[in-house]
């Protein structure tokens, strides 16, 4: 078999069956095994998507190996990652269900991850600090609606100024709900676009293939 | 048995119109009818900041948060990112801005690799390049560090902040403004477009990151794509108004919706 036929049409005309079998399951009653088969395909997904892993891990490797090999800036991190890699690694591949895999999973790789994710809670506060100053109209609107909506979600918000509570509820649901489906109409349909052009094959990126096709 | 899943009917029916149009533009694009998509004032704003980084001799960094390829809606912004990417990039080669763009994914990492290397090969300045560290793998989580890290110690004067952003939208931006970086920002995960919006310089809302990725790529195919999408806006649009109009002289509506 050709290479542009295997890297290109068969992922191609797969993509299309499966994205349309899928639209086809959302639309009409299907047969049970029709549905149990959408199942299992989508459970594929998970797999496919953990094997984009292993490419990534391996890049990294790379890099901090021949940083340790050449001893540019920093090394010394690089033989920490190494370390960590190998060891973390190993006990995976060993047992994943092993303690010792589980106790560095849950005491050290899930922490790092929450204190990390928190991060958001100081620079969300100072970010609130610089947007919210009346700098012009539109930014003294901002202003005013931001500290409604404040007061309205804390408690003593709503029992010192209990007009803030109607006034929040409107700003939520009618022109920031407004703003926001209109929003999420556009996405929606650059979704559908996407999806049209994944389908008849125009567009590639997804399966780590990059055309440029400019016009004449 | 119902032919079709109740309440579904009207779905089927705007799938069916809004590809249909997507499929008649595309059509027509091949035939040598391609749309005319306005010129957006990003493109002038991207050449903005990398000359400034060329001025001050900093980096520019390129940031695109979640590159998960196989979930439809990272995807399509994702792809919108790395159209941006390839113009930004032959751009920071044209100008001779040292540039850094950091992926948290394997197949993105690939893909922004040969965006970048091409980039520069175009500008015929491949000697310049140094690949490796100018596309860097990181993983997911590390990433933060790495990256908040650098962009203190490297002073970088621009950033671009393109994709499908979530969390780390807030993280990036505060600090790429504390460093004084100018920053382009643009996203269409609805609940992070505020934060892009008020922090960065100049921002892109919703599927503005798509036309500017259609306009830059000069793919006939997309900007086609875009066309038959503003089919889908007018029947939107069209449908509010006469939704806000059927309640008002007080029809329910909600039977026609459920069928």
């Amino acid at each position: 078999m050709s290479d542009r036929l295997t890297k290109m049409q068969i992922p191609i005309i797969l993509t299309a069956i499966i994205g349309i079998l899928m639209i086809i399951e959302f639309f009409f009653p299907m047969p049970t095994a029709m549905t149990s088969l959408n199942v299992t395909l989508r459970s594929f997904v998970t797999i496919i998507s953990a094997a984009a892993l292993i490419l990534g891990t391996l890049v990294l490797t790379i890099y901090h190996g021949k940083k340790v090999g050449t001893k540019s800036s920093e090394w010394y991190y690089s033989i920490i990652y190494i370390a960590a890699f190998v060891i973390t690694a190993g006990l995976g591949v060993i047992n994943v269900r092993d303690t010792t895999f589980l106790w560095i999973y849950n005491n050290m790789t899930s922490p790092i991850g929450a204190a990390l994710y928190s991060l958001t809670a100081f620079y969300i506060t100072s970010a609130a600090y610089r947007v919210l100053r009346a700098r012009n109209w539109n930014s003294a609107v901002l202003l005013v609606c931001a500290l409604i909506v404040l007061l309205m979600l804390i408690p003593v918000g709503a029992i010192l100024f209990p007009p803030v509570v109607p006034i929040g509820t409107w700003i939520r649901s009618i022109p920031s709900g407004a703003g926001f489906r209109g929003m999420i109409i556009g996405t929606s349909l650059g979704i559908m676009g996407l999806g049209v052009r994944v389908f008849t094959g125009r567009q590639k990126e997804h399966l780590g293939i990059r055309e440029e096709r400019r016009k004449e | 048995m119902a032919i079709i899943v109740e309440g579904r009917i009207f779905g089927l029916i705007a799938l069916l119109v809004i590809t249909g149009s997507i499929v008649y533009y595309m059509q027509k694009a091949y035939s040598g009818k391609i749309p005319k998509l306005r010129r957006l004032q990003a493109v002038d704003v991207i050449d903005e900041i990398l000359g400034r980084c060329v001025e001050m001799g900093r980096p520019a960094y390129y940031l695109m948060d979640t590159v998960s390829m196989d979930t439809p809606s990272i995807l399509a912004p994702t792809v919108a990112a790395f159209q941006i990417l390839a113009y930004t990039a032959r751009r920071a080669a044209h100008l001779g801005s040292k540039f850094f763009v950091p992926v948290t994914q394997g197949l993105a990492y690939t893909i922004a690799s040969e965006v970048v290397d091409e980039a520069y090969k175009a500008e015929n300045k491949q000697d310049e390049l140094k690949l490796e560290e100018t596309v860097m793998y990181l993983p997911d989580g590390a990433d933060r560090m790495y990256i908040i890290n650098h962009m203190w110690s490297d002073e970088m004067a621009g950033a671009f902040f393109l994709g499908s952003w979530y969390h780390k939208a807030v993280i990036f931006t505060e600090n790429a403004a504390r460093v004084g970086a100018m920053m382009l920002g643009g996203t269409d995960t609805t609940h992070n477009i505020p934060f892009l919006v008020a922090i960065c310089d100049y921002s892109l809302i919703g599927e503005e990151l798509y036309a500017l990725g259609a306009y830059l790529s000069e793919d006939p195919t997309v900007s086609a794509s875009l066309a038959g999408q503003d089919i889908g806006k007018y029947i939107a649009a069209l449908l509010i108004i006469l939704g806000s109009i059927l309640i008002t002289i007080g029809m329910d509506i909600k039977g026609l919706l459920s069928m």
